[in-house]
């Protein structure tokens, strides 16, 4: 087995005898029983209210996760001097680097195949109890979680930027969330500076948005809930737009977590 | 050893208080408010992906609120609805979600009958028809709204027309062309409420549904009457009495909503209520 492999799996089992991640997972669980549930208070959507509640249950435990991982992992090593220790065998801080993030990625795929296989018995007894005008497409489903999941190793990949950088957990963990919801939003903002309204704005004003549209990730381009949800198309282009995109930007946030964890001075 | 005794008493205490806690929970008054919601643009930047969850889980708290106002009209506690709220609320969840159906299903049962706010309705129902290209009932309403309600016969077969080609059902092309006569109303009405119950699992709203339903029987008895009295007689009946009294009708029936029916100079039925909870009036 290879070195980075052998980093992979010693993270891995790191993140999974976390006690914290193993309660968070077991309150997610417990979540998506109630989907059916809950999605019976719905007037006549209730198929549509259990797939919305189980995606949006799966994609938030994967932003949680994604934080919490990305955010506690290179500056806390550091700080409990295990880089020292591990980065004294042949390993350079690349693979070191690269292994953490891999571990993370591999937990998120991991769980969000798991969850995603318990919510289909769960949504499938909720469409039964009153049964849509509209199919379930499992397809879109599917296209929805990968999404979900494309979309909280992005996250992870930028915490991951901000842990290697910090020297405590409170500049990637607010970091992250900070611009997870900026991510979540800038496309609505740049919809709305490129709309109707833009002639109200100074165009110095709109140049930097669109700027800073461009550099912060962008979420929407992963969430695919409104397809598996409504059973709407989803074209092609639109998924391979999404992967290239996804895969573009978090290869760009790991070099930059490499190079600033290459040039960081290790007490 | 003392540490588990503690905690043990603590969990018997919890018990004992429990009962009392819940019965004194159940007693204290609930404040039928609906609440302020900030404005969809907001609540999408904020919400982000979760746009959709944060629609449907306004709708359901929408649901509740009026599921509690209903169950005090039937105790006769009369609260006034928040009805500009209800529909900001629903115009709000159009826009975070424009798939969503509920929001154009309750809008369509809350808003036309009770409140006559049916442009507004008609409105809701085209942005929703936009979005909801499948979705042959939202027509459907529409089409109902503008015949009943507006009168707008060549709209209503429009609607209907759009509806029809959606379901493949033919009985709606028949409505839509019997939109465009005029003909029996109140009959149409019916069949419309009757195909609205079928499909309702909202017990409020069938409530509503069903309160409805009964008055406008009540009105397609004392029509048909009506019109047995002119075939009889050659001239509309002076009072709803007159139809009792030659043998028409055995017992006037009740509205209710709690009004009394009476016949205006073109001898069609209205009644004091208006169709109306004393508080919506």
């Amino acid at each position: 087995m290879s070195k980075f492999a052998v980093l992979i799996q010693v993270n891995l089992k790191t993140i999974l005898r976390d006690r914290i991640l193993h309660a968070i997972l077991g309150a997610v669980v417990v979540g998506l029983l109630l989907v059916p549930a809950i999605s019976s208070f719905s007037m006549r959507q209730v198929q549509e209210l259990a797939i919305s509640l189980a995606l949006s249950g799966i994609s938030f435990f994967l932003l949680v996760m994604a934080i919490l991982l990305g955010s506690s992992s290179i500056w806390r090593d550091v700080e409990q001097r295990h880089t020292t220790s591990v980065l004294t065998l042949p390993l350079s801080r690349t693979t070191y680097v690269l292994a953490k993030f891999a571990a993370i990625a591999i937990f998120l795929l991991g769980t969000g195949i798991l969850l995603g296989i318990c919510s289909i018995p769960l949504i499938s007894v909720a469409a039964a109890s009153y049964p849509s005008d509209q199919p379930i497409l499992w397809g879109n489903l599917v296209v929805a979680l990968c999404g979900d999941i494309a979309k909280s190793m992005l996250i992870a990949a930028m915490a991951l930027l901000l842990s290697s950088i910090s020297t405590s957990f409170y500049l990637p963990f607010f970091g992250s969330v900070v611009l997870y919801l900026c991510g979540s939003a800038s496309q609505e903002v740049y919809e709305y500076v490129t709309g109707e309204f833009v002639r109200a704005m100074h165009p110095l004003v709109i140049v930097i948005i669109k700027s800073v549209y461009c550099l912060l990730p962008n979420l929407a381009a992963f969430n695919y809930k409104v397809q598996a949800v409504y059973a709407l198309p989803i074209p092609f282009e639109q998924i391979a737009w999404s992967v290239g995109y996804g895969t573009l930007y978090v290869a760009m946030i790991l070099v930059l977590a490499v190079l600033t964890f290459n040039r960081r001075v290790l007490g | 050893m003392k540490g588990r005794l503690a905690l043990v008493t603590l969990v018997l205490a919890y018990l004992c208080l429990l009962p009392g806690f819940i019965g004194q929970m159940k007693e204290r008054p609930i404040e039928v408010k609906l609440g302020y919601q900030p404005h969809a643009r907001v609540i999408r930047l904020v919400s982000g992906e979760f746009s959709p969850l944060v629609a449907e889980m306004s709708v359901v708290n929408l649901l509740f609120y009026y599921g509690t106002l209903v169950d005090k009209w039937q105790k006769n506690i009369i609260i006034r609805p928040e009805y500009m709220n209800m529909f900001r609320m629903l115009s709000t969840v159009s826009e975070l979600d424009p798939y969503n159906q509920d929001a154009y299903y309750f809008a369509q049962a809350a808003f036309t009958w009770e409140l006559g706010r049916v442009k507004e309705v008609n409105m809701l129902l085209e942005r929703g028809m936009q979005f909801r290209t499948w979705d042959h009932w939202l027509p459907f309403y529409a089409g109902f709204n503008s015949a009943y309600f507006l009168k707008d016969y060549a709209a209503a077969a429009k609607y209907m027309q759009r509806s029809a080609e959606l379901s493949g059902d033919t009985l709606r092309t028949k409505l839509a062309s019997r939109y465009l006569y005029e003909s029996s109303r109140t009959s149409m009405a019916l069949s419309f409420l009757d195909g609205m119950i079928a499909r309702e699992k909202n017990a409020a709203v069938i409530k509503t549904y069903q309160v409805r339903k009964e008055a406008l029987q009540a009105v397609d008895t004392i029509e048909q009457a009506v019109l047995a009295y002119r075939q009889a007689k050659g001239g509309n009946p002076a009072q709803v009495s007159d139809l009792v009294a030659s043998g028409l009708i055995k017992v006037l029936p009740r509205d209710p909503y709690g009004g009394e029916f009476y016949l205006d100079n073109d001898g069609r039925v209205r009644t004091t209520s208006q169709f109306a909870n004393p508080d919506q009036r």
